[in-house]
């Protein structure tokens, strides 16, 4: 237990050092203010990062609550009903959601951010939909959703503050429709949706490798201005402070920087939550009221910044002998410690170790507490070796041009500050490469090869057909009059029940795809040697998919279904001729399988082509190759809604990423750019605390006549030393962690050196132009002011 | 006055709404020690910057062996700095990281000077002046009078023709400021070089060919001070 008067000479000592971390005037504000802004940029991140598990679920439960699908029957008819279409559309890329409204009563549901259903071809938008209708740029979006508007939607209704969306209301509205629904409320129950423990791992190691960058910033920040804290303890120890009061005083004034740093930290947190619904991240976005704090974690924050201060401070201190007229840094002479350093990183992988080949896509349950100290000590011990590595390598070099001298002899003399701004670069890159390279190795896992081939379709449009075939020609004509659509193959397909007189009860009925289309479409679908109006075709499925599928033979009689009836009834009958012939299906452009029938339009009963209650493809292709034409896609998806608001365009792809991949991919990209852009101006502001300290000096060379070149090119030698040297540490230890993880997750080992190039490059670039940003402030700093005393 | 090599005339420089000179004119001979002296915020400081070339004045003239310093770009005078001039500073402002050798040969290689060469002379000049002992040492491990020595060492290894020293034993000891002073007037005289030695310490500039005193920005003849003062 610590006897009472020496905790009272421990806190009399903390809070001199508090104040004294504030006196000083104008430098001392300076200098408290740039770590205090080092140390809340960290902490405004971190608080952001507490908060994001209550944004998902916020943004998860108003999504929720205005859910309008279910896979229930729908609720019969009533006063208290609506049909509700979906009318998704987008604009440039940028999804739109869009329902349509059709109350069946006086007193139909109302979905959430409205206060009534919007009447017939009236329509109520999201702000972002308003603001980007209004625009110059939206005149081709005005040509479709060419409505009043009279309502806006509240942002109960609202994924996010930047979400495109309405609601349209209708008169026409039919169950028909395959894309109508019938409601008596809006929200379902949400599906809480469990990654596959593989994704799990993933989310796990992404959290550590971005958080712990963000730490390493923050105890870094509270090191700012170590050496003028350093001369001020000197001046204490001239008063009589012994060694160990001296350093409690430093401990108070990291202390009081630290809260001065969680202050503006919160200040900055606030400011910037207020802003959070203007910033669009990947097509996610908040709305402030989201963003709140965990409590614990953020009670937890507030506490541990002030105690991690006080602890680097006085780790930061074992080296540094305060005299009343001088302070040494024994770092000079004495060798830095190997062994603890490469235990960490070793310790991690040992602790990930047990965990090799636990996990598959499907199996194994991810070791939240064990995978986040595993990668926190493999990411850390990068930190902590850096140091090391940075004086081990530039321990013996003699020589080389006055830059390169001022710079060498300068990370001789103390390689800890140069190597603690590069270290959170350096955690990021390791980090980044593990991450990366398990990405890579995942990612054919988490794609599904469409088979789709763009070079025969840019695009395809997909459509509800109410008035049949009549929509097909419709489609057709005025897609081709669009300019810059070079040619557009069309079909209406529609399941078929084979022989319906054999009873329609019977679950197995087999069914079959017929497909309408010209014969220039037909040639798309199929290996046809001939073809010409009244042509009937039957291609056998390559793999059959289920047993309920069958081929019919010609002369078969298929029978067309009412599907939406409570109890299914035949609508319309075809008997297929006898010569319809057998021939091979080709995938579709949008790498759909083609089987079953297929014919030309005259070879099919009038009536049924009447009735057709199927859908119908376009497939378009278009005169620009390569770029995607936008302005041709937003004419396409217009003319698609005037036939049927619930038809939607697609851009093939070659491979389409699941869903959780996609997020999980858009989280890790919001979260690197976030700690990039963190990162670079923590480092700015680690340079700018760097060059202020050695005003005196740089002034004093400038006297010499020293050229700026000189200066700034040992600035550079003086930053990209540790930066090299860093990379190489990060690419080893990003190798190792990405290893170890792949392992883990029995994935064969295979390292992409075009990921750790880039990521090695993009890390460079941002210490480019960090160097770059602090010549301005280097060169202001090279005037002979730094050298007046008075 | 022929040998006149430095000449300020009416010098003017604010920092902020505080003037430090207000109209100094003052003349450096050539091979002369001359002190300058003043009360602390005098300008005195402001006037050596200004006739070294660090500071550029707001307005007046200074002239260099005939060249106009005024008008000089940056880059010019970064080089005369390095050819022509020789500095000393209160607290030696050594760079920390570079040992004593390095320090002193430092001028002579941002001059050009190959590394082995500058170092072969900058010790010769350690020797001179008594500190060959600390040459591989860092300036934060020797004392104030050895840096100070140092300092003077730097100062003087490009065989410079004027050396500004600005309060060279203001952190010293009277012994040790005795021992500095000694030794750079000594070497001053034995190379030929003015010393525009800034102070306001009577003793450090009893070692002076002349004095002027500073007062209020303006520059201000010693002697006629006195005679001003004896009429």
């Amino acid at each position: 237990m610590i006897p009472r008067v020496e905790a009272r000479a421990w806190l009399r000592e903390l809070l001199l050092g508090t104040r004294m971390a504030l006196a000083g005037g104008a430098s001392g504000w300076l200098r408290a203010g740039l770590t205090a802004l080092g140390v809340g940029l960290g902490v405004a991140l971190l608080l952001f990062a507490v908060s994001v598990p209550h944004a998902i679920s916020s943004r998860q439960e108003r999504t929720a609550a205005r859910d309008d699908v279910s896979f229930e029957t729908p609720p019969p008819p009533s006063d208290a009903t609506i049909l509700v279409g979906t009318a998704d559309t987008s604009f440039r890329g940028d999804p739109i959601r869009g329902r349509l409204l059709q109350p069946e009563g006086a007193h139909p549901p109302v979905p959430p951010g409205l206060s009534e259903i919007p009447g017939p071809g009236e329509m109520a938008v999201s702000p972002a939909l308003a603001r980007l209708l209004a625009s110059p740029d939206a005149e081709l979006l005005r040509e479709r959703l060419n409505y009043p508007i009279v309502a806006t939607i509240g942002d109960e209704g609202l994924a996010g503050p930047t979400e495109l969306a309405f609601y349209l209301g209708a008169d026409d509205l039919t169950l028909a429709n395959d894309t109508v629904t019938r409601r008596d409320h809006f929200g379902e129950p949400r599906i809480g949706r469990t990654l596959d423990p593989v994704l799990s791992l993933f989310v796990v190691v992404i959290v550590v490798v971005l958080l712990v960058p963000v730490t390493l910033f923050v105890a870094a920040a509270i090191r700012f201005g170590g050496e003028a804290r350093d001369r001020r303890l000197a001046g204490v120890r001239l008063l009589g402070a012994d060694a160990r009061m001296a350093r409690r005083i430093a401990a108070g004034e990291a202390l009081g920087s630290s809260v001065l740093g969680l202050v503006v930290g919160g200040a900055i947190f606030l400011i910037a939550r207020s802003f959070v619904d203007r910033v669009e991240l990947f097509r996610r976005s908040v709305f402030p009221s989201d963003v709140q704090p965990d409590p614990v974690l953020t009670l937890l924050l507030v506490v541990a910044v002030p105690v991690a201060s006080v602890a680097v401070t006085i780790l930061s201190l074992r080296r540094v002998v305060i005299e009343p007229f001088a302070v040494t840094r024994q770092s000079g002479d004495g060798r830095r410690r190997l062994w603890w350093r490469l235990l960490l990183p070793v310790v991690g992988v040992v602790v990930l170790l047990p965990m090799l080949g636990s996990l598959t896509q499907s199996e194994g349950e991810v070791n939240v507490t064990m995978v986040s100290i595993g990668v926190t000590l493999v990411l850390v011990g990068v930190a902590a070796l850096l140091p090391w590595a940075v004086q081990a390598a530039v321990h013996r070099v003699q020589g080389g041009p006055v830059s390169w001298q001022l710079a060498i002899r300068r990370l001789q003399l103390d390689s800890s500050a140069p190597a603690r701004a590069v270290m959170g670069i350096a955690v990021a890159v390791a980090g980044a490469i593990g991450l990366q390279t398990l990405f890579s190795s995942i990612e054919a896992n988490y794609h599904v090869l469409t088979r789709a081939a763009p070079d025969r379709a840019e695009i395809y449009l997909s459509l509800p057909l109410e008035d049949g075939w009549a929509d097909v020609e419709r489609l057709d004509r005025e897609v081709v009059a669009i300019p810059g659509v070079l040619s557009v193959h069309s079909r209406a397909t529609q399941a078929a029940v084979i022989d319906p007189a054999a009873g329609l009860a019977s679950h197995d009925q087999p069914t079959t795809l017929v497909t309408v289309g010209t014969c220039d479409t037909l040639r798309e679908l199929a290996e046809l040697d001939s073809c010409a109006e009244g042509s009937v075709f039957i291609a056998p499925e390559a793999q059959q998919a289920n047993t309920v599928r069958a081929i019919p033979a010609p002369g078969a009689t298929l029978g067309f279904l009412d599907v939406r009836a409570d109890s299914p009834e035949v609508v319309a009958e075809w008997t297929l001729p006898a010569t319809a012939r057998t021939v091979a299906g080709r995938l579709a452009p949008n790498g759909d399988e083609v089987f079953g029938v297929l014919a030309t339009p005259s070879a099919v009963p009038a009536e049924v082509l009447a009735s057709w209650p199927g859908w119908g493809v376009a497939y378009v292709d278009l005169e620009d190759v390569g770029s995607r034409d936008w302005d041709v896609a937003e004419r396409l998806s217009t003319v698609v809604w005037g036939v049927d608001p619930g038809g939607y365009l697609t851009w093939t792809t070659a491979a389409l990423a699941t869903d959780e991949f996609a997020v999980v991919q858009n989280g890790l990209l919001i979260g690197a750019t976030v700690t990039l852009v963190m990162i670079g101006v923590s480092l700015l502001v680690g340079v700018l605390e760097q060059l202020r300290e050695r005003r005196r000096v740089l002034a004093s060379l400038v006297a010499f006549g020293t050229r700026r070149r000189t200066l700034a090119w040992s600035i550079v030698w003086q930053t990209a030393v540790p930066v090299a040297l860093g990379l190489v540490l990060a690419v080893l230890a990003g190798i190792a962690l990405a290893t170890v993880l792949l392992k883990i997750v029995n994935e064969p080992v295979a390292v992409d050196w075009s990921i750790i190039g880039l990521v090695a490059g993009i890390a460079a670039l941002v210490v480019l132009a960090v160097t770059a940003l602090s010549l301005p402030p280097l060169w202001r700093l090279m005037r002979a002011d730094g050298l007046r005393t008075e | 006055m022929s040998n006149a090599l430095l000449v300020a005339t009416d010098l003017r420089k604010s920092y902020g709404p505080t003037a430090a000179l207000a109209g100094a004119s003052l003349t450096v001979r050539a091979g002369e020690i001359l002190a300058v002296m003043g009360p602390s915020g005098s300008g005195k400081s402001t006037l050596l910057h200004c006739l070294a070339g660090i500071v550029p004045p707001d307005s007046g003239t200074i002239t260099y062996a005939g060249r106009d310093l005024t008008a000089m770009s940056d880059v010019d005078r970064s080089a005369l700095r390095r050819s022509e001039f020789g500095f000393i500073f209160q607290f030696g402002q050594l760079i920390p990281e570079l040992t004593c050798l390095e320090n002193v040969a430092l001028p002579l290689r941002l001059a050009g000077v190959r590394r082995r060469e500058a170092e072969r002379r900058a010790r010769s000049w350690l020797a001179q002046l008594e500190v060959e002992d600390v040459a591989n040492k860092l300036p934060g491990t020797i004392s104030g009078g050895q840096g100070q020595r140092v300092a003077v060492a730097r100062s003087l290894v490009t065989g410079p023709r004027v050396v500004f020293a600005d309060e060279p034993t203001g952190a010293l000891d009277s012994l040790n400021g005795e021992k500095v002073m000694l030794l750079l007037t000594q070497a001053a005289r034995d190379t030929g070089a003015a010393v525009v030695l800034v102070t306001h310490e009577a003793r450090v500039a009893a070692y002076a060919d002349r004095e002027v005193v500073v007062r209020d920005g303006v520059v201000h003849d010693r002697l006629a001070q006195s005679l001003g003062r004896a009429a």
